[in-house]
């Protein structure tokens, strides 16, 4: 597909962000030393494409993404998250708007021994209620669009990692979530089943018309993106589109 | 919804033998115990249970069986004539000294029970035939236990001497094994002759059986009200008098806080064991429980999980106590162990067994809280 089309589209389709950050700080305390790793950042992420984190371990993109998908809560400053301040959500709360609203992909694949692929699939749609036959229909849906139905069957022992990671999204993804995030997907991966991972989750953002934050510090992933924001110290440094449609950096 | 407690617990199965088989010997020590408990403690009370009287009237405060002492000839009397008790016998306590082959040689403590011979006596009805009670008419005739035989150093027909009277075994009845000596029946002409002054002046209990059923405990009351005329007397029904000497035994000599502690021990191991093994099928699957916890499962849909598998380990575990302890329960019963069971002891063990479970699963889902999504990210 032409990616780079679709971007500029729905992009200017869409000039809503789905994920707006302002003033974040976020600090954990190391011992007795307070580190701070984020400190006022402002962020808008959009719908439709695929924008990568970039930079240094250590620079932060982790914690922000766990802000930005309500995994954790910023000490200071708001997340809006499908229009909604989901920053001072209490734990519940979280866990409903992220069973609602949000997919994972992780470097681990942290799928269950016991279950084959269809079943790791189908596990999150329980949770919301969807009943086994509809659930199991889906979860071949999901397992198509990742090209793993011929291993629907099979549990984790009998697949590779890049198969398992597959999966991994087809689970992250069932629910159609419209916010899919993905911490290092691609990290444990040799080059060839991270192409293929990272050409998933791209496809996911444009023919979903979802929005898709993926973390990385794995450089290979920069031309893969629709857009580019580069992570240092906890800060934006840069802000880059692929294609024409280039903005303006949001540090802060 | 995906069974995910059940098919990991299918799928890896060699991590949750550890609690099964915790649980399983738990529920198997707490059951053999409960046995042992009730089997020699049960014993205490064998005179009464053995026997179909429904009253016995004996010395006041007599706190078991064993520690009767003489009593007044004219409660016999009284007990005749209340007009609701169809039979009143004397049962005669003797504690002795039986010596095999010679009078100066070891000797074993033993309890004489002099009884009626009459065909429809009460006393140890329930386990001595009528044909065998008619041979202790014949004077110094004595019946044992067969398992006794050996500690008695005797066989049937065998000579032997009691407090330096010569008695001989005629024959031997399963059922009469005691608690703290070997129990000897005897005539109660016999039983005086060997009690000697003591014995001669009247009986250490009078036992009665009453007309109606379920009237026991309306006579022993009219009785106790009626006690003024007559010399130091009680009168107890005959289940209140079983559980006074068995309470004695179980409290009064320490075996009682033995046992419970005992008790407590395995059930704190079982726990200690059945948490520890949970938990860490819980640890190795933590990932993935935070996975789904990121996927927005909350924390109590992931507790329902490892306590579904708690549940399971938990019935396994009694299931398999079940056949170990029948098992176990079935071997002693044919090698003599004192062993009994009752359905509500049975309960109580499996309750305990529960209880255990459930604290265990409870500590395992506190290993959840460590769950935590954060956890993923790198
Ligand atoms: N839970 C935590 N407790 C303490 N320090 C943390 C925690 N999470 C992250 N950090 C620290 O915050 C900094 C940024 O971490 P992270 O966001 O994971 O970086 P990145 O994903 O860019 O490699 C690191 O120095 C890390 O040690
Ligand atoms: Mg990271």
């Amino acid at each position: 597909m032409s990616s780079e089309t679709a971007t500029v589209q729905k992009t200017s389709a869409n000039p809503k962000p789905s994920l707006m950050a302002e003033g974040l700080d976020k600090a954990f305390m190391s011992g007795k030393i307070r580190v701070q790793v984020l400190q006022s950042l402002g962020i808008s992420i959009y719908p439709g494409e695929l924008t990568l984190v970039a930079g240094p371990s250590g620079c932060g993109k982790s914690t922000l993404m766990s802000l930005l998908s309500g995994l954790q809560r910023p000490d200071a400053g708001h997340v809006y998250a499908l229009g909604q301040d989901i920053s001072h959500l209490d734990r519940r709360e979280l866990e409903r708007f992220r069973l609602l609203n949000t997919g994972f992909v992780f470097q681990g694949f942290n799928l269950f021994p016991a279950l084959t692929a269809t079943e790791q699939v189908q596990l999150p749609l329980g949770y919301m209620g969807v009943d086994d036959k509809r659930s199991a229909d889906r979860a071949m849906r999901a397992l198509e669009e990742v090209g793993m139905v011929h291993r629907a069957n099979m549990r984790p022992a009998e697949l590779s990692g890049g198969e398992r990671q597959r999966v991994a999204i087809a689970r992250a993804i069932v629910k159609e979530p419209p916010l899919l995030f993905a911490d290092e997907p691609t990290s444990a991966l040799d080059a060839e089943n991270g192409q293929r991972v990272i050409d998933i989750l791209h496809r996911i953002a444009g023919t979903h018309g979802a929005t898709v934050l993926c973390v990385s510090h794995d450089p290979r992933l920069i031309r893969h993106a629709d857009r580019v924001l580069e992570m240092e110290d906890g800060a934006i440094r840069s802000d880059r589109r692929s294609g024409t449609h280039d903005s303006q950096g949001v540090c802060a | 919804m995906i069974a995910l407690a059940r098919k990991t617990l299918v799928y890896e199965w060699r991590r949750f033998v550890p609690a099964v088989l915790a649980v399983g010997f738990s529920g198997l020590l707490l059951a053999v115990q409960a046995a042992l408990v009730l089997g020699i403690f049960g014993s205490a009370a064998l005179y009464v249970t053995a026997s179909s009287a429904d009253l016995w009237a004996g010395y006041p405060g007599t706190q078991s069986v064993n520690f009767g002492r003489a009593i007044d000839p004219g409660v016999e009397m009284r007990l005749r004539l209340d007009p609701e008790i169809a039979a009143v016998e004397p049962y005669l306590w003797v504690d002795g000294e039986w010596s095999a082959g010679s009078v100066s040689s070891g000797s074993v403590s033993i309890y004489l029970s002099g009884i009626s011979t009459r065909p429809d006596a009460l006393m140890f009805a329930q386990v001595l035939p009528t044909a065998l009670r008619d041979r202790l008419r014949e004077p110094g005739a004595v019946i044992v236990d067969p398992v006794d035989l050996d500690t008695l150093s005797v066989e049937v027909g065998g000579r032997a001497w009691i407090n330096s009277h010569a008695v001989h075994v005629v024959a031997v009845v399963p059922g009469l094994r005691g608690l703290g000596g070997v129990n000897v029946l005897a005539s109660l002409d016999t039983a005086r002759q060997i009690g000697g002054a003591d014995a001669a002046a009247g009986s250490t209990y009078y036992v009665a059986r009453t007309v109606g059923t379920g009237r026991a405990e309306a006579v022993r009351a009219r009785l106790m009200a009626g006690r003024g005329s007559m010399g130091p007397v009680e009168f107890w029904t005959a289940p209140e008098f079983a559980q006074r000497s068995q309470w004695y035994w179980l409290l009064d000599t320490g075996a009682g806080v033995a046992v419970l502690f005992m008790a407590l021990i395995v059930c704190l191991v079982g726990a200690v064991i059945t948490s520890q093994s949970l938990a860490s099928v819980v640890a190795n699957s933590a990932r993935e429980y935070a996975m789904l916890n990121a996927l927005g499962a909350s924390r109590w849909a992931l507790a329902r999980v490892v306590v579904e598998q708690s549940f399971w380990i938990g019935g396994l575990g009694l299931l398999l106590a079940l056949l170990a302890s029948s098992g176990l329960l079935l071997i002693a019963a044919a090698y003599h162990v004192p062993v009994a069971m009752t359905l509500l002891v049975a309960l109580g063990c499996v309750l305990l067994v529960a209880c255990l479970v459930l604290c265990s699963g409870l500590v395992a889902v506190r290993g959840l809280m460590r769950a935590d999504p954060t956890l993923l990210l790198r």
